[in-house]
């Protein structure tokens, strides 16, 4: 469905991406993982397309999508769940929600998918008329994949999402993740938990430094990372 | 001191002004632009007006309403031409373009029509007064009350309960999230230049009213009072901006009366110290704005 | 580093000085030789202009926060010059109201001149420290009310301004050289800010604040020592074109003369000093060639009306444009210069050595 092919990226004079290549299949749950600096956000980023690849290209549904504005890119069906959430603080949760809908305008359909959102994330029903910045950290990670499903995306990328939640939160988030892909979701991780992480996906890969460490079921990713952890003295996660 | 008479002007000033920092804050809010421009869009407005006046026998409602349009136009305009090409560089590059679009509309009018001022005409609504108790209220401070409400709730409901408004929002609080979304990038910045552009049509009535003429360098007060009306109430929210207006109406009424001839000269320069005070000491204004600083870009 | 040691480098590693003031120098000569009463009043003015760039190229091409304010402290300049150069009775007239204090006062004009330039750069000094630290809208909006409120003040203080009215009496002090010296001399000046440490200091803040800060840069230090030196160069500049032009009003230290200053230095490119003085050549010289159609135009009678804006309206779409195609400026931040920077003591050809400390 998604095919990364050998993108190289530059913040200003500085490369972020040397030379990435990343496949996902439609129907897969795949996890990007990696140190800080890795380039994990920056590929979720460039596919977003707020970044643009100087080399290289981003296919979808065979399509080439490295050079479309990323309110193009939604329109293909790709959704993000960005790194800090990104809710709109000052607008309702209700606002929130049919903006993610905004690509789709329609008034009957908006209402039965926020039916559906309040039935599979109850807390949100019960803050629809507040403001999103007076959700806790939970609730405004529920509230920003619940957004970004309004689009009915093909591919759901999330970036970070279990960080900076409470334990007992993380475990929803990563149930959350296993039921959306159990519904067939197509879904693109990026976590640094990379234990919890390499447990639910069948797939990963490990960037380091803007390139492809190693890729490949969690078993091989595990070895990598321990072996690094062994030479290098710094455990990834 | 504070009669029904005065009462009623500090609010008809406070709506007006609400309405003139209401139109740069639009724009601010999404662009991080401070619009210097945005005083040319009065001027552009009022030389509508005035070439309108010279034609015969139109409806002078129709007048306003194309003159209004007029200004919508150009802001949209500028939009298109000016800003939208620098968006994407540095925030002193696109301050500049702005203060090189106000001094190309200045001059544009100094060149097209003159440097002396135009006598807009104005119906006879405008300058008569009612009785209200013992006190004669003029008409134009109570046209100016009603149609800034009216104004005012008609983009409030724009702006809650439209799918565009709900986004123009949201692009004003995080710009980049807004697009990832789906929402068009230039189609949310040329509404928020057609809103300020529309804004700025309706000020310029009143404006030009009050004064009744219009000269290329009207729109320099109004710019002022813009700036010093959001500074007060706080850059970061649309709500500031109105709160903004309306107090500083009142502000500026109250040291009109209180305030001796001789220093009444400066008021314009307190005006400033006080914004520069506010902004050392209170940055971000009475109303606390919820948007991030993010800029375009 | 001082200064001395380094004019010695101008043919080498300070090329750019060189490259700069040479045809300035010729430009100066030929006006010269001319003896054009028309020329000459272009090229002086154009030397103060080049001054006011300078100044502001100084403050904001080095800190990268646009100052609205700077024509302000011109203002103050000229009014604070004025004041000490004007014959007693040239008062009476000229400022009726001036504190009497004031009025048996005459200095010398250089003396009147340097007391303008140090009155500005102390004003700029007292009120910009606090406002120092802001940056984005803020700064920019503290800037436009600091040359608001100058404005305001000198328009009504008329115990030290001529109020609202033109000012009259002031005796012609400034001839040709007398800008080409001191044109020359602040570029000079100028491009040793910039190389000097704390013009480092300034435009490493400018480029990340926080890095700067990290490394022990005081951002705000820095960039209220450039403000103030900054003012002092508009401050000159003011007393330059005071003792020019003879008699002005405050109008002159506003908007328009803001937009040209900012012109010229934009279309240049703020990033240099070699931008400052390009983009004033060329910005002075368009607009001179926009007058000259203009005033034909008019004197011709082509026109049923008189043709006024037009060279502004032709700047500020040369402005947009460049700002859409070259936000560099001309030069782009770069320094002319004829032979590359070297690297740090690197054999030169002729087998010297060329150090940069």
């Amino acid at each position: 469905m998604l095919a990364i092919e050998n993108i190289l990226v530059r913040y200003g004079s500085i490369t972020a991406l040397h030379d990435i290549s990343i496949k996902v299949q439609t129907g897969e749950l795949v996890a990007l993982i990696g140190a800080n600096g890795a380039g994990k956000t920056t590929t979720l980023t460039t596919v977003a397309g707020n970044l643009k690849p100087v080399t290289g290209d981003i296919q979808f549904e065979n399509t080439s999508i490295a050079s479309l504005s990323p309110e193009q890119i939604i329109r293909k069906g790709i959704a993000i769940v960005p790194e800090g959430r990104e809710i709109f603080a000052s607008l309702t949760v209700e606002e929130n929600l049919k903006l993610g809908a905004y690509i789709r305008r329609d008034r009957s359909e908006f209402k039965r998918d926020l039916d559906e959102t309040v039935t599979m994330f109850p807390i949100l029903g019960e803050r629809i008329h507040q403001q999103g910045g007076t959700l806790s950290g939970g609730e405004q990670q529920q509230l920003a994949v619940a957004r970004a499903l309004m689009s009915h995306p093909k591919l759901l990328m999330m970036d970070e999402p279990s960080l900076g939640l409470a334990p007992a939160l993380v475990d929803q988030i990563f149930e959350l993740i296993v039921k959306l892909h159990d519904s067939g979701m197509t879904i693109l991780l990026v976590e640094q938990n990379v234990e919890r992480t390499l447990d639910i996906v069948k797939r990963a890969y490990l960037l380091k430094n803007g390139r492809v460490e190693a890729e490949g079921a969690p078993e091989v990713i595990r070895k990598h990372v321990d072996i690094e952890s062994v030479y290098l003295g710094s455990k990834v996660n | 001191m504070f009669s029904l008479d005065f009462l009623i002007n500090a609010l008809s000033l406070g709506s007006l002004y609400a309405l003139i920092a209401l139109g740069l804050v639009i724009v601010y809010g999404i662009l991080k632009l401070v619009n210097f421009a945005y005083g040319e869009l009065i001027m552009v407005g009022g030389y509508a007006l005035f070439m309108l006046g010279n034609l015969p026998a139109l409806p002078w409602l129709v007048m306003a309403l194309i003159a209004v349009t007029i200004a919508m136009l150009t802001s949209y305009l500028t939009e298109r031409v000016a800003f939208r090409p620098v968006r994407e560089k540095s925030l002193t590059a696109i301050l500049i373009t702005s203060f090189a679009v106000s001094t190309l509309l200045q001059n544009a009018a100094l060149l097209i029509v003159s440097s002396r001022s135009r006598a807009v005409q104005f119906p006879a609504i405008f300058s008569g007064s009612v009785r209200l108790g013992n006190v004669d209220i003029a008409n134009r401070n109570i046209l100016v009350i009603v149609t800034s409400t009216l104004l005012l709730i008609a983009l409030t409901l724009l702006l809650k309960r439209t799918i565009l408004g709900i986004a123009l929002r949201a692009a004003a609080d995080k710009f980049q999230m807004t697009r990832m979304l789906g929402v068009p990038a230039n189609l949310i910045i040329s509404v928020a230049f057609v809103i300020s552009g529309l804004l700025a049509g309706v000020v310029s009535l009143f404006w030009i009213g009050r004064v009744g003429s219009v000269t290329p360098t009207i729109g320099l007060s109004p710019l002022l009072i813009a700036f010093v009306a959001t500074v007060i109430g706080g850059m970061n929210s649309l709500e500031g901006a109105v709160v903004g207006g309306y107090l500083y109406g009142f502000l500026f009424s109250i040291i009109s009366l209180i305030l001796p001839q001789n220093l009444l000269d400066y008021r314009e320069a307190l005006m400033f110290s006080i914004v520069i005070l506010i902004l050392l000491f209170k940055p971000e204004g009475l109303i606390r704005g919820t948007y991030s600083g993010e800029r375009v870009g | 580093m001082k200064i001395t040691t380094w004019l010695k480098n101008i043919f080498t590693e300070h090329s750019t000085l060189f490259i700069l003031i040479t045809p300035l120098i010729i430009i100066a000569l030929v006006t010269d030789l001319l003896d054009d009463t028309l020329t000459e009043r272009i090229v002086i003015t154009m030397f103060i202009n080049l001054i006011l760039v300078l100044g502001l190229q100084l403050f904001m091409g080095n800190g990268g926060t646009l100052n609205f304010a700077h024509i302000g402290f011109m203002g103050i300049g000229a009014y604070a010059s004025v004041i000490f150069s004007m014959t007693p009775q040239a008062k009476s007239i000229g400022l009726p109201d001036l504190y009497p204090i004031f009025n048996p006062i005459q200095l010398p004009f250089l003396m009147a001149l340097l007391l303008g330039g140090l009155i500005a750069a102390f004003c700029a000094a007292i009120i910009s420290f606090p406002l120092m630290r802001l940056s984005d809208a803020a700064a920019v909006i503290t800037s436009f009310a600091l040359l608001v409120i100058i404005h305001v003040v000198l328009v009504h203080w008329d115990n030290i301004t001529a109020g609202p009215q033109t000012l009259f009496g002031v005796d012609r002090y400034t001839d040709l050289w007398m800008s080409v010296i001191w044109g020359i001399g602040f570029i000079i000046l100028a491009y040793w800010f910039k190389e000097s440490s704390i013009g480092l200091k300034l435009r490493a803040s400018r480029d990340d604040r926080y890095a700067a800060a990290t490394i022990g840069i005081n951002m705000v230090i820095v960039r209220w020592v450039a403000f103030t030196l900054s003012a002092f160069m508009a401050g000159i500049a003011g007393g330059l074109w005071a003792h020019f032009i003879t008699s002005f009003s405050p109008k002159a230290f506003y908007l328009t003369e803001t937009f040209v200053i900012l012109a010229m230095l934009v279309v240049g490119g703020p990033g240099g000093v070699s931008g400052a003085v390009v983009g004033t050549l060329i910005v002075s010289i368009v607009r001179e060639g926009l007058r000259t159609i203009e005033s034909a135009i008019n004197i011709g009678q082509l026109l049923p009306s008189t043709l006024v804006g037009f060279a502004e309206v032709f700047l500020a779409i040369a402005l947009i444009v460049i700002l859409i195609f070259r936000p560099g400026g001309i030069m782009g931040g770069r320094e002319i210069r004829w032979l590359k920077k070297r690297p740090l003591s690197q054999k030169n050809e002729d087998g010297t050595n060329t150090t940069i400390s």
